[in-house]
């Protein structure tokens, strides 16, 4: 009962972007650690693939609504966010050294402000829900 | 929005450089010889900067990227010491030192200015960065 509570709104998607940058802000945190490191190669997740994977999943799933039967969305095997996923695991390893610590942090605060926006999303969508169970206003 | 935040690093970037580069000229304001160990007294450095049309908004506002970090080419200056080693044996400067024509205020004063330049530029990520959040609080 409770994945389907929650298919209905945007929560398994920001949950996806959630664990994104988290993931993206570690991989940035060690570049900004081996900032002095001889022969370091800068590692990156690309927000673009991510993005685009997400979109085509969340195309997916909307072309699964609008099928006859109700059932069907549930037939295909697994979770279908998890090709989003995929894309945290792919780490892109940038050439040139000549990158400093400003443009690292400039990616941190950007990554930063992606994950408050997807956790303030998702907490206005919780509230909503609370207000649905509560039936209160 | 965020596109502002990589122009300002940008900025933040070439004033480093320029940072550098300035903090060369008074490392080596009594370097007599160059890097190849010739006696040529040194050269001051120069940053010259250039818009980055890799960074840019659609809107055509650029980033700064150096072009070029040039080096200038002034006499030295002549002091008379004719017991040193380098002294000019021969000619019009002979018995005379040649020194690096480099201007310790002038240095001075440009640092400051490239310092301020580079809190300019994170005072704007400041800015941005709250603008970015007052946006985040109308939908949550």
């Amino acid at each position: 009962m409770l994945p389907s509570l929650f298919d209905s709104t945007n929560i398994p998607i920001l949950q996806e972007v959630a664990s994104f940058t988290e993931a993206r802000h570690n991989v940035l945190a060690g570049n900004v650690a081996n900032v002095d490191t001889p022969g370091y190669r800068l590692r990156d997740l690309s927000p673009e693939t991510f993005q685009q994977r997400l979109r085509e999943v969340l195309t997916e799933r909307t072309m699964a609504r609008q099928s006859p039967s109700p059932g069907w969305a549930h037939a295909e095997p697994g979770d279908p966010l998890r090709h989003a996923r995929d894309s945290m695991r792919s780490i892109t390893f940038l050439d040139g050294s000549d990158v400093g610590i400003e443009q690292q942090v400039t990616e941190i605060t950007k990554n930063q402000f992606m994950h408050n926006l997807a956790i303030s999303i998702m907490g206005s969508q919780f509230r909503l829900l609370q207000t649905a169970i509560s039936e209160r206003v | 929005m965020l596109k502002a935040l990589d122009i300002s690093t940008s900025g933040l970037v070439a004033q480093r450089v320029r940072l550098d580069a300035i903090s060369g000229n008074l490392a080596n304001m009594s370097s007599l010889r160059n890097e190849r160990g010739e006696i040529k007294p040194y050269q001051e450095r120069f940053v010259v900067f250039q818009p980055d049309e890799d960074v840019q908004t659609r809107d055509g506002a650029q980033g700064v990227k150096v072009s070029a970090v040039r080096t200038e080419t002034v006499e030295p200056k002549y002091r008379y010491d004719p017991k040193h080693p380098l002294a000019i044996k021969q000619g019009k400067w002979k018995g005379y030192v040649a020194y690096p024509n480099i201007d310790m205020v002038t240095e001075f004063v440009d640092a400051l200015v490239a310092t301020r330049a580079y809190e300019a530029n994170l005072g704007v990520m400041e800015v941005t960065k709250d603008l970015s959040n007052q946006s985040l609080r109308i939908i949550a």
